[in-house]
């Protein structure tokens, strides 16, 4: 039985989508639109909550994905439904026919410079939560330079209305605290402050790194929201927030300011998704068939859905939902 | 003619004019009594004052026979209100006139009070008691058919408003509708009985009347006598200050619900927000229907657009102000850290030069710090002399307190910018909030010192040589903020900087008629998502000839409008930095 399904995104989704479906014997091809695949857990040093080096579960994915047929650098540019299932056009004219297919396209980072009171791209020495996982990656960023001080922003670009985005974005305040760990390990003198609405440590091991942000490395966790930056003579930055649990406005000089960017929607599908008749939900995102038992389906039928491209997602949501589209595809092809 | 003085067909007429001339008797008493006592001498004095009667009379004239702003606007329209109201002043008057020329009927000698009576409802039904003479009996026939032509249009519009160039149209009641199917039905029976003389039609057509006039002051007619009054009021200049009392009621009256604003909101992106434009506040209030009438003063993006169009120049947004104020919301705002608050070269002691140029950010410049950076690096090029207001934070300019009708909050602030601003011995204050300048420019007394929005000084620095800039081949379009525009008529300044950096595109909708951003502090309900889809309108209005990019010059658009908007969008300031030479 060798039927192919045309996977659309080849991250940490897309991968594991691949991986279970040729396990079922059947034939995923994947189309990916950067030069590599692995999405954006390739771009991240270590990963929550274990401080496990992203590299290795990339790795491990790309070795269980090495058989399977994969466009790199390509996107698909027109698609229709035939009485087969669907006929796929890439961008490098080839065409591929697919009894099913699986939309696995992944977010995208909110652009920092919408939120222009946090002063991204007009001072200096403001940066993205990706900007830092960069730095530990690489240990080169021209504005860390033995900062003194330190401060992390939560939610910018999520539950925010002002920016058109009102839900949580789930990883960030996780990442927030593994960041202010790591850099306390780089610069141990360094002082660190983040500024939350309030900590969302979902999963299991969240609330102990928590716990361990404060005890270990002594992070001070401020609730309330940073409202202005500014610039000082020297290029420092000064902040003004509001310490809402001591009902105080405070104002603070800081050498790096971070922003935890929130996930967003990754647009470049949209015609495609379009062209197959799937939806956006309140946020943004992908519809789905509904947020339990059709999960993965979508209201057209042979199109599925995986990973962050619904709502902002971990790497292990990601998986659990990679494997359980397999499963779904799978029964869908054999009611066939 | 049939040789008697008298017929009952005229007692519904007489009936409804005695009725009508009644209430509005009252009324005007009554309005003028509301007024506060200065209002009141202020007013009675404008009618004897010879500038402001003039004006009485060329307005009365102009605006309630002829209508000269609805034939600006559509002359079809505009044709059809003068048709029907100048139609029916001149066969008043002509039958007035014609009083004069009649011949006494033989045989009937009328004198004292009869004579009185009669002359009373004669020019009304004229061809029924007296012969008129040629050229009269042309010129009553002339205006009749004019009123009728007026009517036949009246019909077409209420059947299909877009001939006469109206989206949305009031809706109306049954009273109202009533009135008007009986202000249709007056002239075509009039005509009917003139050259049958069918004795049914000179019934139906004082009973029309009357019904017509019983009707008038309890529907929308009413803004017929009104405005009269609201004409003379407003060129007394008097201010609405209580939303239900002397002059906000007669504007109430005066409002025709023509429903012209109706379309020009902003707000009227759809049918459910439509009911929250002026047309609507003016009835609902008039209705005394005040939770509605509060409900849309609140939610009232104070634009200011509605004044812009208005027929009537109904101060509609005055009104809102006043029916805020009578509304004790609760705030309890704490003003003791005034005390100490300085500016940075007031604190370091620094003796100020004189020709120093002062920059109040503000606190929405103060979130968009690109316009601050771009400010300072315009003052420094310029090579002037500056100083920061409010470089850490300084105090608000009042207006939100303002707008909330909180008007002794706002005042401490104002007293406490106003003494920081004089000890700095500035010359000029610069400001970059077209909300600012407002409220600097009316509400506080900074004599001897310069007011400039920033889209003034920066054109003045690069026409004094200043500030040199590159002409590119980028095209924008510029959006007016209405507190810089409709307020305050500066259209010109901000053109002058574009065209010198690059091509200046029109908008769909451009100056006086710019289309409110959506983000606008004046009001307090309106949900975000509402609030969207006024941006997005606004948006795709200012995208109608494809520009490049999009200007504006007041923080709070720029954020806004950033939110939608498909091209980049910045403050003119920020043209200064890209296209510096
Ligand atoms: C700053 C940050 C740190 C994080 N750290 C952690 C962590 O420590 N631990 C953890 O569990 N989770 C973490 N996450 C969450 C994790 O990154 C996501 O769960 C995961 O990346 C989701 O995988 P995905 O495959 O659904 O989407 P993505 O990773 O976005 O992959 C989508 C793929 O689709 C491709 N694609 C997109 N559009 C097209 C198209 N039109 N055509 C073809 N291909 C296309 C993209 O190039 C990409 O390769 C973090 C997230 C952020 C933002
Ligand atoms: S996870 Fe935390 S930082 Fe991210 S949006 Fe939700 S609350 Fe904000
Ligand atoms: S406020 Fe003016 S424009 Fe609006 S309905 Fe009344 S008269 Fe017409
Ligand atoms: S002020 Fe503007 S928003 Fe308010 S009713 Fe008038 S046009 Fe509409
Ligand atoms: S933000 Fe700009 S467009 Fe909107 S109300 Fe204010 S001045 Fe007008």
């Amino acid at each position: 039985m060798k039927e192919n399904i045309l996977i659309i995104g080849g991250g940490a989704a897309g991968m594991e989508a691949a991986t279970q479906l040729q396990k079922m014997g059947l034939t995923p091809i994947i189309v990916e639109k950067s030069e590599h695949l692995g999405g954006h857990i390739a771009q991240w040093d270590r990963l929550f909550p274990a401080f496990h080096p992203a590299k290795d579960v990339v790795d491990q994915m790309l070795n269980q994905v090495k058989d399977v047929k994969t466009y790199l650098n390509t996107e698909v540019t027109d698609i229709q439904r035939n009485s087969d299932g669907f006929k796929a056009i890439l961008s490098n004219n080839e065409t591929i026919d697919a009894k099913a297919v699986i939309l696995a396209t992944g977010f995208d980072i909110f652009k920092a410079e919408r939120k222009q009171e946090y002063g991204y791209g007009i001072y200096n020495n403001v940066m993205t939560s990706v900007e830092l996982e960069n730095f530990f990656r690489t240990g080169n960023d021209a504005r860390i330079n033995n900062p003194k001080k330190i401060g992390f922003v939560h939610c910018v670009g999520a539950r925010d209305v002002k920016v058109c985005n009102t839900y949580c974005s789930k990883v960030c305040c996780t990442t927030a605290l593994k960041q202010a760990c790591e850099i306390k390990e780089v610069f141990p003198d360094a002082e660190v402050y983040t500024f939350y609405m309030d900590l969302r440590m979902f999963g299991p091991g969240y609330e102990d790194l928590y716990l361990k942000t404060q005890k270990d490395f002594d992070v001070k966790c401020v609730r309330g929201r940073v409202c202005e930056v500014s610039e000082d003579m020297d290029g420092k930055l000064v902040i003004k927030a509001e310490d809402t649990l001591f009902g105080k406005p405070l104002k603070m000089t800081l050498d790096v300011l971070v922003l935890m960017c929130s996930m967003e929607k990754n647009k470049s599908i949209d015609v495609i998704q379009q062209k197959l008749g799937v939806a956006n939900n309140s946020d943004g995102f992908m519809q789905n068939k509904d947020m339990y038992l059709g999960m993965n389906g979508t209201a057209q039928d042979g199109v599925f859905v995986a990973g962050a491209c619904t709502a902002p997602k971990s790497l292990p949501d990601t998986i659990g939902e990679a494997r359980s589209v397999a499963t779904q595809v799978f029964n869908y092809i054999n009611s066939k | 003619m049939n040789s008697q003085i008298f017929h009952p067909f005229v007692l519904p007429f007489v009936l409804g004019m005695a009725f009508v001339l009644t209430y509005c008797l009252v009324g005007l008493i009554r309005v003028i009594l509301q007024l506060p006592k200065d209002d009141r001498k202020q007013f009675l004095r404008s009618l004897v004052t010879p500038k402001t009667a003039w004006a009485n009379i060329r307005d009365l004239f102009g605006d309630c026979l002829f209508h000269v702003k609805i034939w600006k606007r559509n002359p079809l329209l505009g044709y059809m209100h003068s048709a029907i109201a100048f139609g029916w002043f001149m066969i008043i008057v002509i039958g007035h006139i014609m009083l004069f020329t009649l011949k006494p009927l033989e045989g009937v000698e009328v004198e004292g009070f009869a004579r009185t009576f009669t002359n009373f409802y004669y020019p009304i039904f004229f061809k029924y008691f007296a012969e008129e003479t040629p050229v009269f009996a042309f010129l009553m026939d002339f205006f009749l058919l004019m009123i009728i032509s007026g009517i036949l249009i009246a019909v077409v519009k209420k059947i299909h408003s877009k001939i006469v160039g109206v989206k949305r149209v009031t809706k109306f009641g049954f009273a109202d509708n009533m009135i008007r199917f009986a202000l249709w039905t007056i002239f075509p029976f009039r005509l009917i009985a003139e050259k049958t003389n069918i004795m049914a039609f000179w019934w139906l057509y004082s009973i029309d009347l009357l019904i017509f006039m019983f009707m008038l002051p309890f529907t929308r007619y009413m803004h017929i006598p009104t405005e009269a009054l609201f004409i003379l009021m407003r060129h007394a200049g008097l201010n609405a200050r209580e939303p239900r009392k002397g002059y906000a009621l007669a504007q109430l009256y005066s409002c025709p619900s023509c429903g012209l604003c109706i379309d020009a909101c902003p707000m009227s992106v759809n049918d459910k927000m439509s009911g929250n434009t002026s047309a609507y506040f003016m009835k609902k209030l008039r209705n005394k229907d005040s939770d509605e009438a509060k409900r849309i003063a609140e939610t009232c993006l104070m634009c200011g657009k509605c004044v812009m169009v208005c027929p009537v120049s109904i101060e509609s947004c005055d009104i809102k102000f006043s029916q805020r104020a009578a509304v004790p919301y609760e705030i309890h705002s704490d003003h003791s850290y005034l005390d100490v608050i300085s500016t940075e070269a007031q604190r370091s002691g620094e003796i100020s030069s004189k020709d120093k140029v002062l920059y109040f950010a503000g606190c929405m410049t103060q979130l968009t710090p690109k316009i601050m950076r771009a400010m300072k690096q315009i003052m420094e090029t310029a090579g002037e002399e500056y100083e920061f207001l409010d470089k850490d934070g300084g105090i608000c300019c009042g207006r939100p307190m303002l707008l909330s009708g909180k008007t002794a909050e706002a005042q401490a602030m104002i007293a406490k910018n106003t003494e920081l601003i004089k000890k700095s011995g500035a010359k000029k204050l610069v400001l970059s909030c077209p909300i600012c300048y407002k409220v600097f420019k009316e509400e506080y007394h900074l004599e001897g010192i310069e007011i400039q929005h920033h889209t003034q000084y920066i054109n003045e620095l690069i026409k004094n040589g200043k500030l040199k800039v590159n002409k590119t081949d980028v095209n924008y379009v510029y959006h007016d903020p209405c507190e810089l525009g409709r307020a305050f008529g500066v259209y010109d300044e901000p053109r002058e900087v574009i065209e010198n950096v690059g091509n200046l595109l029109k908008a769909k909708s451009e100056k006086e008629l710019s289309i409110c951003c959506g983000g606008s502090l004046g009001s307090f309900n309106l949900t975000q998502k509402e609030r969207d889809e006024i941006t997005s309108n606004s948006v795709a209005d200012l995208m109608f000839n494809n520009p490049d990019e999009i200007v504006t010059a007041c923080p709070l658009c720029l954020k806004t409008f950033a939110r939608k908007s498909p091209v980049p969008v910045k403050d003119i300031a920020e043209l200064f930095v890209v296209h510096q030479a």
